[in-house]
């Protein structure tokens, strides 16, 4: 900000320089402080829930699993039903795969006659574990936690 | 009044300068276009505060707060208004986009006219992507999830920032409150303050088409016979503009109501395959002409660059000459670059499954009329990248699936049929029976281009 044009303010400035200086960077410093604090607690209100941070929930009974054909189940959290394909693979025991399509998340569709999953959004194509195999998903689908409890297959959030 | 006022403000100079501005004659209606936005907005602010009434923002009541709403004619209008509203927003604001950028308006002195421009643009376009996930339906659901997942392709951040804006991995209910904040208050908030100044300047520096008129003016020359007087020959033409736009508007809400579809299933028992607002079709077309990893130059790159050019324009282009006939390289690439929007848009909106005929076999289908919106809607979506078996076109659909006059030798039947698996589409509904037979009629007649 300028100065007031003028006789009075060349006076002013003769003999209050350091005090105006000082004011000065009151006023800016003043409502940095003021905005740092807000943007700060903006900030942190804002923050997503960790990765992972979804409760163990349960899906599902244990028996109603056929080995190696993966079942979509509802992981019901967040108000939404969140897609989630179980399965408990022969070679590798339970596992749990986020039914998103990690192209652009469209969800993703078990196709039991050829034993895989297929995106139709852009043709992505995945298989059982969720190894990419064709189209243009760039990683496999995510996997979720999963622990079974007795009989009840319980399902938490994503890894990684 | 006006005195009373002046007296304590002193503004009455500062309406001079615009209502007094002489105008060149004809004046042109495309002048009027960012006008035309204004009241786009207006109906939107008074519209969207109807529904703010009424809606209520969580996961489990959206979708039957719009839908007990929708019970009553005048809200299934109001709904309708403020949906149609906003294609009118968007359209309005992206003409006077253009239209300033012809007449070269952008240029000194009103550089800072056109950034708080691009500000409103962007916001708009914000709205637009966030109130479609509100009414929570199937349609808005799946467009906002794979809307917001492009964001993640940014370098480094871009999961956060998904996150952020999801406030979390998934869209949920959260994601609707988070949404429902922005698209209520945040967005508002910002086009009111990009707004201020834009109007401020534009009253200030008045209308760039009367630059020329203000300097034979002062030059001393008298601009009486090529003028006309803004107020009030050129408001009433810009009032009769905006009641063309709104008659407009209020017969397309009325005629064509905009329905509810059903409510959001973030499961997708039923396979819907996601489609964007047309608004974002050429996005969605450019991705699938970006196969593989080069799919982030159609996610991050292009929209950065986008930004850049839009945002840097008064400054990149030091081309001074504000007539259109002295910027050739300007205009050329602009129109270049709209006229591949509208394709892509095309496309885009082309390619997406359209509620096709089902029922009613075609006895003597033709390819152009019966066959091909048939694999558009139902099959480019996935093979348009998968090379060998694409259905795009005529020459891709006769490469190697189809035998003519022999349906049941074609390996395409036998695909959609099932006879060989997987049946096709993968993983979604089959054809109909009748679609199917409509087929084998177009292969037994030779499969012809027709
Ligand atoms: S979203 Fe699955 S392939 Fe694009």
């Amino acid at each position: 900000m300028t100065d007031e044009p003028g006789e009075k303010s060349t006076l002013a400035d003769k003999s209050n320089l350091p005090r105006r200086r000082f004011l000065k960077a009151g006023i800016v410093g003043i409502s940095g402080v003021l905005g740092i604090a807000y943007l700060g607690i903006i900030g942190r209100y804002l923050a997503p829930p960790a990765i992972g941070s979804d409760p163990l929930l349960p899906v599902g009974k244990a028996d109603d699993f056929a080995l190696d054909s993966p079942k979509l189940v509802a992981y019901k959290y967040g108000g939404i039903e969140q897609g989630v394909y179980v399965i408990n693979t022969s070679d590798e025991g339970w596992i749990a795969l986020d039914f998103h399509c990690t192209h652009l998340q469209c969800a993703v569709n078990w196709i039991s006659a050829i034993k895989k999953f297929a995106c139709p959004c852009h043709g992505g194509v995945y298989d059982m574990k969720g190894h990419v195999l064709g189209g243009p998903p760039p990683r496999p689908l995510y996997r979720r936690v999963i622990r079974i409890q007795g009989n009840s297959v319980m399902v938490g959030g994503r890894i990684g | 009044m006006g005195r009373w006022l002046d007296e304590r403000l002193q503004f009455s100079e500062l309406l001079r300068s615009v209502f007094e501005h002489p105008i060149p004659k004809p004046s042109n209606l495309l002048d009027y276009l960012g006008f035309a936005t204004l009241f786009a907005f207006a109906s939107q602010t008074i519209t969207g505060i109807l529904l703010a009434t009424a809606y209520i923002p969580s996961a489990a009541e959206a979708y039957n707060s719009i839908k007990v709403l929708q019970t009553a004619p005048l809200g299934v209008y109001v709904r309708s208004l403020h949906s149609w509203g906003a294609n009118f927003m968007v359209v309005l604001i992206f003409l006077h986009l253009l239209r300033v950028f012809y007449e070269g308006a952008y240029k000194k002195p009103r550089e800072l006219t056109w950034l708080m421009g691009v500000i409103l643009f962007l916001a708009t376009l914000g709205l637009a992507f966030t109130g479609y996930l509100l009414p929570w339906n199937q349609e808005g659901y799946w467009a906002t999830t794979v809307g917001s997942a492009m964001p993640g392709y940014i370098p480094v951040i871009g999961e956060y920032i998904l996150r952020i804006m999801r406030n979390g991995l998934e869209v949920t209910g959260a994601t609707l409150t988070r949404f429902y904040a922005v698209h209520m208050l945040v967005l508002p908030l910002i086009i009111l303050l990009a707004f201020t100044p834009h109007f401020f300047f534009v009253l200030r520096q008045g209308m760039s088409v009367a630059d020329k008129l203000e300097a034979a003016k002062r030059r001393g020359e008298d601009i009486e016979a090529k003028s006309i007087p803004f107020y009030p020959n050129v408001a009433f033409r810009m009032i009769l503009l905006v009641v063309v736009v709104a008659v407009v508007l209020w017969v397309l809400a009325g005629v064509y109501p905009k329905s509810l579809g059903s409510p959001a299933d973030p499961l997708n028992r039923n396979h819907y395959v996601p489609t964007p607002a047309w608004y974002f079709f050429g996005v969605y077309q450019l991705l699938k002409y970006f196969p593989g990893r080069l799919d982030v130059i159609a996610m991050v790159g292009l929209p950065l660059l986008f930004l850049i050019v839009l945002f840097g324009l008064p400054w990149l282009d030091r081309n001074p000459s504000h007539s259109p006939r002295k910027r050739p390289v300007a205009l050329s690439i602009a129109t270049v670059l709209v006229l591949g929007l509208i394709f892509l848009t095309y496309q885009g909106i082309r390619s997406v499954p359209k509620p096709l005929p089902t029922s009613g076999v075609i006895a003597d289908p033709s390819y152009k009329a019966d066959i091909d919106p048939i694999f558009q809607s139902r099959c480019v979506g996935c093979h348009g990248q998968s090379g060998g078996y694409s259905l795009d076109t005529y020459a891709n659909v006769m490469r190697k699936n189809v035998i003519p006059g022999h349906p049941n030798a074609s390996l395409l039947v036998k695909r959609i049929e099932g006879k060989v698996a997987p049946q096709m589409p993968l993983g979604l509904q089959p054809l109909s029976k009748d679609q199917i037979q409509t087929i084998k009629n177009w292969i037994k007649a030779g499969a012809k281009n027709n």
